[in-house]
């Protein structure tokens, strides 16, 4: 049986489809400003490249921001349980999983994991977007660097500055000022991916995280901070396939159990 | 008429009528009323409450009443003897998002949205403040102290000196003596001494109000849904604004209403049981409530300055001197409140692990408003205990603003998956 997981977030809507547990074929796009339509283009184009229609699907499950204006899921669940899921099911080579870092478009969650591997506690950045996938955005922005390319640079710094401001729109002065002074682009990437890296770890260690530690979302793509985060943390963590698309896996696992409650 | 506030210094009052900004504010009250008035199976006393916050009826009242108002604000000014001197106290405290901006030009951005929102009203010239004659202020927590001078430049303000270490001997020392200069300066508002039975005529009035409030609170954790908690708040505050004799009459026929529908039994706790601490709910700010009741849960406690803990405190009566119940009335107000304006939570916590166990909780919400340091620093301590005694809890650090309505209904969604 077939199932798909949609998860509309902020920055990016990702779909993916599942068929007994084996990732069929996974689809990403800008969530854009009309999510609705985005959702159902993406799971198209998910469906489209392994030669599927939208009725071999028997279970559609949504989650991220948007995860309320969709109309073809039959549940939603929020993308915080989807992502413990997700990470439940894929398992670590390392150890078992117990604690969750996610770093999506406006959002980090650390969440940490009981034995069974079920949600035990969870925590959230509040109505800011300092550190988040955005934040990153704003940055590579006012450096005129591809985003996808801010982890490496950021691995080539030859001295760490430290960035003082917590602020996106702060943090954005603070950065052209910093250019303004002839400061290599290198070192300042490494100081923001440091101070994000801060960031989470003061939350992570507030909620208690044990290992093994999973590190999910677009912002474990970027390897600078990846490094980073494992020097504060001091613990390696283990990176699934596919960061981006772990809430769609969990979302998609989801719906295959509302089959078998069938 | 006496002011704490001599005019050593001035400032011109700031007054910047709006008819837009309060039509926002009227209707912020109408929409919440038209959503609370949808509730299914609601009981038919309720809609009488809500004519408090939505018509300017009462406060026409007030206008043309012999009687002296007492704006108040907090937990701490002492109803009994607002209430044994023959004046009528009105709470000011606000939860209107409406009023902020208002209140910004004045007064600094970085300060809680509770104090910035009732500050914005006597600028507009709108609102309760409007109907008062003076104010009693209690210097509880920071925002709180430093808002009288503020709010002198409109009307004459008393400060109630509160102390922040709960202590019996410093209680008789120095807090009834502050007790004593607030009833001094109301029997001077209204040049007539205030005498022992009219003392206690206010303590029993305020006895049976708790009461009334204990029987329907005890009903309710029987039947939660008898008064959904977004109804219970609005009960509670709107004992803030009414005339007390016709509240308690009219809060009867609701408990008699209670009793009758509790016999349907269909009154059950939907979803899970929750219960709710930390900064005040107050009307119309509540989102949070509304957005539990959208997930199919219900909060079933609280243990807030304006709700809960307001009605269900009182002063014993059955002291016969005037001192005896001054006494009374001065240790109601420190050891059994919770504020955290005091300098232990513990009191706090004790009070929430009984309230939680009581209505058998299966999760705790710790709300938490964005600028108010007090409860802020609570939460570590407070949250670390639930934690230890097997109670879920989440903190949701928020303002008076809709614009994160979507990220809280994520984080308490999470919340109830995570405890199913
Ligand atoms: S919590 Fe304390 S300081 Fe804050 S409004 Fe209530 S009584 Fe006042
Ligand atoms: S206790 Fe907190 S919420 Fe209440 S008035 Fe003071 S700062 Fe504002």
């Amino acid at each position: 049986m077939i199932t798909a997981g949609v998860d509309i977030g902020s920055v990016g809507t990702k779909a993916l489809i599942l068929e007994d547990g084996k990732i069929l074929s996974t689809e990403i796009m800008p969530t854009g400003s009309r999510p609705k339509i985005t959702a159902q283009m993406v799971l198209a184009k998910a469906l489209a490249k392994v030669k599927l229609k939208p009725d071999d699907v028997r279970h559609v499950v949504s989650t991220g921001y948007g995860r309320r204006v969709v109309d073809f899921g039959e549940k939603t669940i929020t993308e915080i349980s989807a992502c413990a899921q997700g990470v439940k099911f894929l398992g670590a080579p390392k150890g078992t999983v117990r604690t969750i870092i996610d770093l999506g478009g406006q959002d980090i969650k650390v969440i940490t994991l009981d034995d069974e591997g079920n949600t035990k506690d969870f925590v959230m950045n509040d109505k800011c977007a300092a550190g988040t996938g955005r934040f990153l955005e704003v940055i590579a922005h006012a450096l005129e660097i591809e985003l996808a390319k801010l982890g490496e640079l950021a691995l080539q710094a030859k001295q760490t500055i430290t960035i003082n401001a917590t602020c996106t729109v702060f943090a954005e002065s603070e950065v052209i000022s910093l250019l303004a002074q002839d400061v290599k682009k290198q070192d300042i990437i490494a100081g923001i991916v440091d101070s994000i890296a801060e960031r989470i770890a003061a939350m992570s260690n507030k909620i208690g995280m044990r290992p093994t530690v999973a590190f999910t979302g677009g912002g474990a793509q970027n390897i600078g901070l990846v490094k980073s985060l494992e020097k504060k943390l001091d613990t390696e963590m283990y990176i699934p396939e596919l960061p981006q698309f772990i809430n769609a896996l969990g979302s998609a696992l989801v719906a295959q159990r509302l089959q078998s409650l069938r | 008429m006496k002011t704490d506030f001599e005019k050593r210094y001035q400032r011109a009052p700031l007054h910047r009528p709006a008819e837009k900004v309060s039509a926002r504010v009227r209707a912020a009250s109408e929409d919440l009323a038209a959503r609370l008035h949808k509730q299914p199976d609601r009981l038919v006393s309720l809609p009488y409450y809500e004519e408090l916050f939505t018509t300017e009826k009462r406060k026409k009242e007030l206008q043309i009443l012999n009687r002296k108002v007492v704006g108040t604000y907090c937990y701490f000014a002492p109803e009994e003897l607002i209430y044994a001197s023959g004046d009528v106290p009105i709470r000011l405290c606000s939860g209107h998002s409406d009023t902020i901006t208002t209140a910004e030009e004045l007064l600094p951005r970085d300060i809680c949205p509770l104090v910035k929102s009732s500050f914005g009203f006597p600028i507009l010239g709108d609102g309760w403040i409007d109907a008062c004659d003076v104010i009693a202020l209690p210097t509880s927590c920071d925002a709180k102290t430093k808002l009288g001078e503020y709010l002198a430049d409109y009307l004459p303000v008393w400060m109630i000196n509160l102390p922040k270490i709960k202590n019996y001997d410093g209680l008789k020392e120095y807090w009834l003596k502050e007790i004593k200069l607030f009833l001094h300066k109301l029997e001077e508002l209204n040049g007539k001494k205030v005498k022992a039975p009219e003392l206690k005529n206010a303590l029993q009035l305020l006895k049976r109000r708790a009461e009334l409030y204990r029987a329907m609170y005890e009903l309710r954790l029987a039947h939660p849904l008898l008064l959904s908690h977004q109804d219970l708040l609005m009960v509670v505050q709107s004992s803030f604004y009414d005339d007390l004799p016709r509240w308690i009459n009219q809060t009867e026929l609701l408990y008699n209403e209670m009793k009758k529908a509790s016999a349907t039994g269909k009154y059950a706790a939907k979803g899970k049981r929750l219960m709710i601490t930390g900064a005040p709910i107050i009307w119309p700010n509540f989102k949070i409530l509304n957005i539990i009741t959208e997930l199919g849960s219900t909060v079933v406690a609280d243990d807030m300055c304006a709700g809960h803990q307001r009605l269900w405190d009182y002063a014993e009566p059955d002291e016969w001197t005037l001192e005896g119940m001054l006494e009374a009335v001065a240790a109601r107000y420190i050891f059994p409140s919770v504020c955290p304006c005091f300098t232990t939570s513990y009191d706090r916590i004790d009070k929430i692990l009984h309230l939680a166990r009581e209505a058998k909780v299966d999760g705790v919400i710790y709300h938490d408003l964005r600028l108010c340091q007090i409860f802020d620093m609570e939460k570590d301590l407070v949250v670390k205990v639930l934690k230890e005694n097997q109670i879920p809890v989440i903190t949701l650090h928020t303002d008076y603003g809709q614009e994160d309505v979507e990220q809280l209904r994520t984080r308490i969604e999470a919340f109830l998956e995570m405890i199913l």
